[in-house]
């Protein structure tokens, strides 16, 4: 008895500097975010109790509309693309090149993955520059007049989409790459015995099997593009006019330019929602066409 | 005639595969390239280039305030990957290795808190730092980097650690604290470098947390002070290339020595739930 009582005593102990943390920064705050979110609140004076009010107010902020809709826009073409290029690339690799050559040039597709967004960003804007970057040369050469990829709304949230999954295929990539390999020999060997060629094997063994990975990477890839926040900044600031802005591009910007705490908060929470719907979406779809 | 389809798309495949590999380094390239010219155009003339000429490199670090950043960075990283590993393997060994009341649900709660993005929590968090004067401190760019993936991660490789080997080490009268330090720590060395890249490169390319709590220009990390260096110099590329190198050469060295790990500590972030 005294033993058990011992061992709880360090168990607790052990789990405590951790548990001081996550109770503080992460548990608490997603309670105070809820709070807020039905306040008005500037940080200088109390929050002001104001019910529903934020939240009526995003239904009808213009602003908060193009956020939303350029975000879905970005999960709906960087999520699709990301997935299937890793996907392929993965799938080739593993099938004609398990040798250095692979090795090497999946090391080199993960390299974007390590540089920050911020980085990224930054190096893409210059290259797709309209005084002489390297893109529009190169369609220069081609008889095609330069286009103002950053400066233009039409084509603005596009480039940041091209950049994203530039910067994402290499990361999922491994994954798909760890799932191929763990895919058992045995299944190739029978199928080749029986005559089928290459693309046969990935549409009737790779792609069945990779299916609970396939579920992570797209789930994984729409939850993160949902949070897209630092490319957009860095390449366009969400310009020009709204065209592209995010989500939490202007949680940002009503929480710390605006200092729009309780709206600000409101926002996150629909954010929230969105995710833990993912979330949720996730275990429904696919967790029960595996069991 | 089937053979020969196949080597047709297989060769088509290894292009575009090449393609995209190029694609995928060309612009560090150009960035390293870029870095080493005093070009206020984009137009990139190799007779531009002068590797011996280092001054967009000395004077990123001298005027614009980057060896300040580059000293908060790595401070931020270091603290971070050293309490990260710390608190983390201490937590784990607890949910692991000990029974007490409570123990799955509490566990349950740090899984759930994994769902849970960042946006949603930096609100309150910067009111919290705030009113604790916390803001501008190297605590507050810490401490947030520290949340319940290492936990997770190091948990699951503990369970590999057999029971035998720590009641052995207890009857040999080894106490509770140094059975964590001289036989747990040495036997989750792997899992630890996994997570020690892992935070290092989440840490270091932490944008958004950094960009709000720090307002105090002496407290920039990097990746604040190069997003600032876009609009201070809008068109000295060179020098906002320079920057750029800058922020990226730390991981790429780290990458290049500890690839296993990195593709390791970075994808199994995802592969947590």
């Amino acid at each position: 008895m005294k033993q058990r009582r011992l061992e709880a005593m360090h168990g607790y102990t052990y789990i405590l500097p951790s548990l001081i943390l996550i109770v503080c920064f992460s548990i608490i705050p997603i309670f105070m975010s809820a709070f807020f979110s039905f306040t008005e609140y500037n940080v200088m004076n109390p929050p002001k109790l104001v019910g529903m009010d934020n939240y009526e107010k995003i239904l009808q902020d213009e602003y908060v509309r193009e956020a939303l809709i350029n975000t879905l826009k970005y999960v709906v073409i960087t999520v699709p693309i990301q997935t299937i290029l890793a996907l392929v690339f993965a799938a080739f690799i593993a099938v004609k090149m398990q040798n250095k050559a692979g090795e090497f040039l999946r090391s080199v597709m993960f390299i974007p993955v390590i540089a920050s967004a911020v980085t990224s960003g930054t190096i893409w804007r210059t290259i797709l520059g309209t005084d002489g970057g390297i893109v529009n040369n190169i369609l220069g050469v081609f008889g095609i007049d330069a286009i103002n990829w950053l400066g233009d709304s039409r084509t603005s949230l596009i480039s940041i989409c091209i950049v994203a999954i530039w910067k994402n295929v290499g990361y999922f990539l491994v994954i798909f790459y760890a799932g191929i390999m763990d895919v058992p020999k045995s299944l190739y060997e029978a199928a080749r015995v029986d005559g089928a060629n290459m693309f046969q094997q990935f549409f009737r063994i790779t792609l069945p099997m990779l299916k609970p990975i396939t579920s992570l990477v797209v789930t994984l890839g729409i939850i993160w593009s949902f949070q897209v926040f630092d490319l957009s900044y860095q390449m366009t600031g969400g310009g020009p006019g709204y065209s592209s802005v995010t989500i939490v591009m202007a949680i940002y910007n009503a929480a710390f330019k605006n200092y729009k705490m309780g709206y600000a908060c409101a926002l996150a929470m629909v954010l929230l929602v969105i995710v833990l719907l993912i979330n949720a979406l996730k275990q429904h779809v696919f967790g029960e066409k595996e069991g | 005639m089937e053979n020969k389809k196949w080597s047709i798309v297989s060769v088509i495949g290894l292009l575009l595969t090449i393609v995209f590999a190029v694609t995928c380094i060309a612009p560090f390239v150009y960035m390293i390239l870029m870095s080493f010219t005093q070009a206020q155009t984009l137009n990139l003339r190799f007779s531009d280039i002068d590797f011996s000429d280092l001054s967009n490199y000395s004077y990123v670090f001298g005027k614009s305030g980057f060896f300040g950043a580059l000293k908060n960075s790595a401070i931020v990283v270091v603290c971070s990957c050293l309490f990260n590993c710390i608190i983390s393997s201490m937590a784990a060994y607890g949910f692991e290795k000990k029974r007490f009341p409570g123990r799955e649900a509490i566990y349950n709660m740090y899984v759930a808190t994994m769902m849970i993005p960042g946006q949603v929590t930096m609100i309150p968090v910067f009111i919290i730092m705030k009113k604790l004067g916390l803001l501008n401190s190297y605590f507050s760019l810490i401490v947030l980097i520290i949340n319940a993936f290492g936990v997770l991660l190091i948990r699951s490789f503990m369970a590999g650690v057999p029971d035998e080997l720590l009641e052995a080490a207890k009857v040999d009268g080894c106490p509770e604290h140094k059975i964590f330090i001289k036989v747990v720590m040495p036997l989750i060395k792997p899992v630890l470098i996994s997570l020690v890249v892992f935070t290092f490169v989440s840490s270091w390319n932490d944008f958004l947390w950094p960009l709000v709590s720090t307002t105090d220009s002496s407290m920039y990390t990097l990746t604040v002070a190069l997003s600032l260096l876009k609009t201070q110099y809008t068109a000295n590329y060179g020098l906002i290339m320079a920057g750029a190198a800058v922020s990226f050469v730390f991981p790429f060295i780290l990458y290049v020595f500890l690839q296993k790990q990195f593709v390791e500590g970075i994808a199994l972030s995802g592969v947590k739930g």
